[in-house]
């Protein structure tokens, strides 16, 4: 009897209308829902953001979380971060349909959507895109219990989704509540496409949050270095050249990538002389990700 | 009263049962989730039975080791509603996971794949203390059920329950920090431990005097100690108003105000009104475990109560129900003392009155007159020693994951070793008294034992052993693996040797590109998974992925050179596509690598 229960607990629930089968849909029309979804989420952004004043980000102030591959402690010379305009910024919202686009990000099911619980990397708050900030001194990697999520040498606040157990402990110490997790089958309810095949498709349970396009850095990372063992040159990476789907798409280049420790790069360059800002929440955290607005 | 009770908790179960189903089916989306903390009804039902958890043991166990005298049914009682809440307990922590299957990863142990859970994070200290405490209450009540076979066995209670004592007030520390030591506003403080003990007693006197009352009986000392409890409980609730604004009124009516009817002679001494006492404790004590993790429930952030929820709560009470009452109705009489007590005995003190069947044995009266070497002391053979021994494992235990790889980069690292000190000396502190007693005590008079009961035991060791088994099988996953550290192809070729163009032609797809640059492109892409002799980092894969076939001529030369190509580019199965960051002409190169590899292989 009991076993019957059991059983007929397992029989599959549906989640929700209008979640479509995926498989035959077109991509025009799968890109379509992606659009509907942005704007959706554009129009009912209601987060506010409460900024404070930073200093430019510098090497990070913690230690670096394990797993990464070295166990010498080195100091990098990489630390990867953006920084965003919110003089340039209009809160247009293309930054992400190109954040989506690039990392697969799943649709949600209408009745999510109607509680406005979207999978998006991006968030629109007080106006403005907001995205993990790659805190130095992340409060979600200090209590994930498996090591899935840590911090790589370059700066970036990475997931492991293969050895993510899904405990959310991470989305519940996170102040700034950036990460997501994966409540649907997204795949089994057709509400996400490979479209980008640098990236993996996350299963249901794992959380997932901003990676600062790592295939990006990585593919540039493997490509630069096969170029220098080649010519034989003992060049360091720098990540130049590089820039995320977010940057690329913005219109009006407020989104501004780069890497904080190396002086010739772009983002070095446009936030000297301006005033740095990030939420109240996180500014001692050492972000990464931070705003720009005015003169200093 | 027995059969009325498995007949509720059947009613409860079968519900239950289909919520807990479909939750584990569904994940998390199915119960109510909250907006800030993702957690909900589970977590709050762990952190409610884990508290009437430890009520059990700590009463029994702490009792036992002030000398505080309590009659054998009663700290068996308490013992067997530990070990059923603690089952209970544990099934809403696993069930919560998003990926359950991957549970085992949150052990502090380098399993077979050189990984290593983040011993930084409150979640891993409670998997183990939980999991220490489970053992060793298991072994606390198996000693009480045993004494009554082998009465050698009861020399080693105490030794048991002074391990028990601090354990207890441990792991619900260590619970507690799983709150206090995040981020989320509501849990910040440091008076969350002592908070948390505190209603863990709480609501464990309520279960305990519940389950007495069903029994025929009750125990004022027990019943004056949830009074007290509950004025400190009051204190804290007050002061945690004053200092955060944060108050459940609907706890602190059920569990503040209405027990103090208690003091009103009609109400305590009908048993209508007892029970009415003792049930509103705990509900105003989950309702208060509930407001803690979901804070929002109920307002426009959080998430509405689903029937999942309640089925989960049905769920959890059905299970202890059934699972108290067949295991209080299949030891029957062997839970009883001597001089058992039927029912209404309400005026009899039993804390007062000495149960001659629970006296200690005695210390040897020799080791009281004459000087004895500390070391060869009766107290350093019984649990001195086997806590010494417990401590320096748990030393070693340090300075082991002191040495791993990853916690070069751990701030604090062996500092957040420490929560788990204790309990592992606990565990192999308790390991030697019981295998102790186990030699000396109950193999030589194991002949004695009833057939039937020497059968059950030998079913139930070897029901364990299957267990512990199988737990190793999370372990081993099989293979071999070049250490994960080893910098990957350091000197691939010898550039001077070779000839041709080292950049190549990377646009056209026709050509293709030099072996060196094939195998650079190999070690950074490739071997990762592959191997950089292409023999498979086997057991990185076998983590994640099934093992693939293995490198091998004639199957490359079956599948052809095109085809391979193509699966480079465009992936197959487990193989990601690299057509974005591959050109076709490199792509064939690592082809040709790969047929190279596989003739060295040879």
């Amino acid at each position: 009897m009991a076993l019957v229960g059991l059983l007929q607990g397992c029989k599959k629930g549906q989640l929700g209308d209008g979640a479509g089968t995926g498989s035959g849909e077109r991509l025009s029309a799968f890109m379509k829902r992606c659009e509907d979804e942005v704007r959706l989420a554009v129009s009912e952004a209601h987060g506010r953001m409460d900024l404070v004043k930073v200093p430019m980000p510098k090497e990070m102030k913690g230690s670096l979380a394990g797993f990464s591959a070295g166990s010498a402690r080195e100091a990098s010379v990489n630390r990867f971060g953006m920084a965003i305009d919110l003089d340039l910024c209009n809160g247009c919202g293309k930054c992400i349909l190109a954040c989506n686009t690039e990392n697969n990000v799943a649709l949600v099911t209408d009745e999510e959507a109607a509680r406005g619980r979207f999978m998006h990397w991006i968030d629109m708050r007080g106006g403005a895109p907001f995205m993990c900030a790659h805190c130095g001194d992340a409060p979600c990697e200090k209590v994930c219990p498996t090591g899935a999520a840590n911090h790589t040498p370059d700066g970036i606040s990475a997931m492991m989704y293969k050895r993510c157990t899904g405990s959310r402990f991470c989305g519940a110490n996170c102040p700034a509540k950036a990460r997501k997790f994966n409540f649907n089958d997204a795949q089994e309810l057709g509400l996400v496409r490979k479209l980008n095949y640098d990236v993996p498709l996350r299963e249901k349970g794992v959380m997932e949050k901003c990676s600062l396009c790592l295939h990006r850095l990585q593919n540039d990372r493997m490509r630069f270095k096969t170029e220098a063992a080649i010519a034989g040159s003992n060049a360091e990476w720098r990540g130049r050249g590089v820039k995320t789907a977010c940057a690329e798409a913005c219109p009006r280049n407020a989104i501004v990538f780069g890497n904080w420790l190396d002086p010739e790069s772009p983002l070095v360059k446009a936030a000297q002389g301006r005033q740095l800002y990030a939420p109240r929440e996180l500014a001692e955290h050492d972000p990464a990700v931070v705003f720009m607005m005015g003169k200093r | 009263m027995l059969n009325f009770l498995r007949f509720i908790g059947l009613l409860l179960l079968l519900p239950g049962l289909v919520a807990l189903g479909y939750s584990v089916y569904q994940g998390p989306a199915a119960w109510a989730v909250d907006s800030s903390t993702f957690w909900g009804t589970p977590i709050s039902l762990f952190v409610f039975w884990i508290g009437l958890a430890h009520a059990g043991t700590l009463l029994s166990a702490i009792f036992l080791a002030l000398d505080i005298k309590m009659d054998k049914r009663t700290a068996m009682m308490a013992e067997l509603s530990t070990l059923c809440s603690l089952a209970i307990a544990v099934i809403f922590p696993l069930m919560h996971l998003g990926v359950l299957d991957r549970f085992y990863m949150v052990l502090p142990l380098a399993d077979a794949r050189a990984n290593f859970s983040n011993i930084r994070s409150p979640l891993v200290w409670d998997f183990c203390c939980i999991g220490v405490y489970g053992i060793l209450s298991l072994l606390f009540f198996g000693t009480h059920l045993g004494a009554k076979t082998f009465s050698g066995l009861k020399k080693i209670r105490k030794p048991l329950a002074w391990l028990l004592f601090p354990l207890v007030l441990w792991v619900h520390t260590v619970v507690s920090l799983d709150f206090a030591a995040s981020f989320v506003p509501e849990w910040a403080g440091a008076f969350f431990p002592v908070y948390f003990i505190v209603g863990a007693v709480y609501s464990g006197i309520a279960l305990v005097c519940c389950i007495l009352w069903f029994e025929g009986y009750r125990m004022r000392l027990l019943e004056k100690l949830l009074m007290i409890s509950s004025w400190i409980l009051c204190a804290i609730w007050l002061w945690n108003f004053a200092a955060q604004r944060t108050f459940c009124t609907s706890a602190f009516i059920f569990a503040g105000l209405l027990p103090q009817l208690y003091w009103v002679e009609s109400i305590r001494e009908t048993r209508i009104g007892r029970i009415c006492i003792y049930l509103s404790v705990l509900l105003g004590l989950w309702l208060e475990r509930l407001f803690l993790v979901s804070p929002n429930l109920g307002t426009t952030a959080g998430a509405s109560f689903g029937w999942v929820d309640l089925g989960l709560i049905a769920f959890s009470a059905g299970a202890f129900i059934l699972a108290f009452t067949s295991i209080r109705g299949g030891l029957g009489s062997a839970m009883e003392g001597e001089s058992t007590f039927f029912g209404e005995v309400d005026s009899t003190d039993m804390a007062t009155s000495a149960d001659g069947s629970e006296e200690d044995e005695a210390l040897d009266p020799a080791d009281e007159k004459n000087y004895v070497e500390p070391w060869a002391s009766h107290e350093t053979r019984t649990l001195r020693f086997p806590l010494f021994v417990g401590f320096s494992v748990a030393t070693f235990f340090c300075i082991w994951c002191a040495a791993q790889l990853n916690f070069d980069n751990i701030e604090l690292s062996l500092a957040n070793v420490i929560p788990l000190v204790y309990p592992i000396a606990a565990l192999v502190a308790a390991f030697i008294v019981c295998g102790k007693a186990y030699v000396n005590e109950v193999r030589p008079n194991f002949g004695s034992v009833q057939l039937r009961h020497r059968k059950v035991m030998h079913v139930v060791a070897v029901l364990l052993l299957i267990m512990f088994g199988s737990l190793l099988g999370a372990f081993y996953a099989g293979g071999k693996s070049a250490p994960s550290n080893q910098e990957v192809a350091a000197q691939p070729y010898n550039f001077e040797n070779t000839e041709g163009d080292l950049i190549g032609d990377a646009d056209s797809s026709a050509q293709e590109i030099s072996a060196p640059r094939a195998a650079l492109i190999w070690n950074s892409r490739c071997a990762t998974c592959h191997g950089t002799d292409g023999k498979f980092n086997e057991k990185f894969i076998r983590e994640y992925y099934p093992v693939p076939q293995k490198l091998d001529s004639a199957r490359i030369d079956s599948i052809g050179v095109d085809s391979l190509v193509n699966v480079i580019l465009n992936g197959r199965a487990n193989m990601n596509a690299y057509g974005n960051r591959l050109s076709g002409s490199e792509a064939r190169g690592l082809v040709r690598y790969m047929q190279q590899l596989a003739k060295e292989a040879k």
